[in-house]
């Protein structure tokens, strides 16, 4: 028991060295592993143990950051941008602002579940931007991306997303939410949302999908399969007639994967749908799929009319 | 231009290094499966560069083991997964009602919820210090060296506090894994 206790502290010794970026020591780690096979099982508990729980934190840990001292959501911010920029790894940022509210944001090609307090939960999708208020779980702002929101219902205290000047009530679970420099899209999987209660105050239903483009009040209501809806969250994406500029927009944020539109393309229409995985393997195969020609520019992967 | 040169900087340092890495694998518990694992090692090399997430990389040599311990992790992870799947199948098939299998989502949310409760105590019950420093580096991926001079103590107070917060999350998973 003595024995285990001291190899189970020997790996987690090595797990904090292996984890910092700056280690370089591989062989005595090497040498150390091949020790014993025990070695090798006790670190893989610990790194799989310190990768879970560093998982499942965020979800929980925001109200608590408040206690640890004053100044603390300034200094965490600047010290994770700065992180980022020294070691190329844009990890999830989460800080707190003002009034109670937090920010979650994911890079491009990262997608991240948030837990809310009453046992909802949110799917955050890669290169996105979304505001919670800690003192109210039924308030949530949609800043830039895409979102799977799956809302338990509660008649007297109905969700409320804003997005850009729209707002969504729900009345019912499951729905996904885009939202673009070009507006916003909605598409419902299971129950209702209404767009804009105090203005057009339009009922969505499971398999229709409203867009509204941003700065007006005119939208659209078209049809959309269930199996569809979130369908990003399981590595695909669908498009049906859309613009080329979307297309390159989507493909961008979820796979991280930088995609520009060719010149006086940006409106052409393209439909297809797109494994996720394959696209960030070979971003090329996006041509084949949807009738475009592909090539590597300098800075991207430029997506012309074909 | 640059990328090509990073790029075959990156696949020479694998070819130098191919015995290194393989010792590496075998000594970190990959038996057999060494070599399939150095071919994925070099898989993910190529797709990093197709998949223009790369930028120079400061320690080439570095970068691949830290790449192959990844896969280690991942790996260690599946299998764990797929015990637990089997044991989770034996256990709903000598339950009452056969056929009613997984959990519902909501159930299986709750679990995750409790596991984060739990995490976040063992962590709190280390003190303060140890537990933001735990969040800094590895939720938020803030290095040693810089929580050092966040938190204005040594670089080896960094390491002791995760070092602690490390072996009692290793401590909690046991527990969570025999109940």
């Amino acid at each position: 028991m003595a024995h285990d206790e001291a190899i189970r502290d020997a790996a987690a010794a090595w797990a904090v060295r292996t984890g910092d970026p700056q280690f370089e020591d591989w062989d005595a780690f090497t040498a150390w592993l091949a020790a014993d096979p025990a070695h090798a099982r006790a670190y893989d508990a610990v790194a799989l143990a310190v990768a879970d729980a560093a998982d499942v934190l965020p979800a929980i840990s925001l109200p608590a950051n408040d206690a640890v001292r004053p100044g603390w959501t300034r200094r965490r911010w600047l010290g994770g941008a700065l992180a980022a920029s020294l070691v190329a790894v844009v990890a999830l940022g989460v800080w707190n602002g003002r009034g109670g509210t937090y920010t979650v944001e994911t890079a491009p090609g990262e997608t991240r579940v948030i837990a809310l307090a009453d046992g909802g939960q949110i799917a955050l999708g890669g290169g996105s931007r979304l505001v919670l208020d800690r003192r109210d779980s039924r308030l949530a702002s949609l800043e830039r991306g895409q979102a799977l929101f799956t809302i338990e219902h509660d008649p007297s205290a109905p969700f409320r997303l804003t997005v850009g000047e729209d707002t969504l009530v729900d009345v019912g679970t499951v729905f996904d939410v885009t939202h673009s420099a070009a507006g916003m899209a909605l598409a419902v999987s299971e129950g209702a949302v209404v767009f804009n209660p105090d203005k057009q105050n339009v009922q969505v239903d499971p398999g229709q999908r409203l867009t509204s483009a941003s700065g007006s009040d005119r939208y659209e209501v078209g049809l959309i399969p269930l199996a569809e809806v979130g369908e990003w969250q399981r590595g695909r994406l669908t498009f049906r007639d859309a613009p080329l500029v979307q297309v390159a927009s989507d493909l961008s944020r979820a796979t991280g994967v930088a995609f520009v539109v060719a010149p006086r393309a940006a409106e052409r229409s393209v439909s297809g749908s797109l494994v996720l995985d394959r696209v960030k393997a070979d971003p090329r195969t996006v041509g084949a799929l949807l009738g475009v020609t592909i090539r590597h520019t300098g800075e991207a992967w430029e997506i012309g009319a074909g | 231009m640059a990328a090509n040169d990073s790029r075959a900087g990156l696949e020479a340092v694998f070819l130098e290094n191919r015995e290194r890495l393989r010792r590496f694998l075998v000594a970190r518990g990959a038996g057999d499966a060494a070599d399939d694992l150095l071919q994925e090692v070099w898989l993910k090399i190529a797709q990093r560069e197709s998949g223009r997430l790369a930028g120079p990389i400061a320690a080439p040599l570095s970068y691949l083991f830290r790449t192959a311990d990844l896969l280690m992790i991942d790996r260690y992870r599946s299998v764990r997964q797929a015990e637990r799947r089997e044991r989770a199948w034996t256990d709903t098939h000598d339950g009452t009602t056969p056929g009613v299998s997984d959990a519902p989502s909501v159930e299986r949310h709750l679990i995750g919820r409790e596991h984060a409760r739990l995490v976040a105590e063992t962590l709190d019950a280390l003190g303060a210090r140890p537990a933001a420093i735990f969040r800094r580096h590895r939720v938020d991926g803030i290095a040693q060296r810089l929580l050092a001079q966040e938190f204005g103590v040594s670089l080896s107070t960094i390491e002791s506090d995760l070092r602690r917060a490390y072996a009692a999350l290793a401590q909690l998973k046991e527990r969570l894994d025999e109940a």
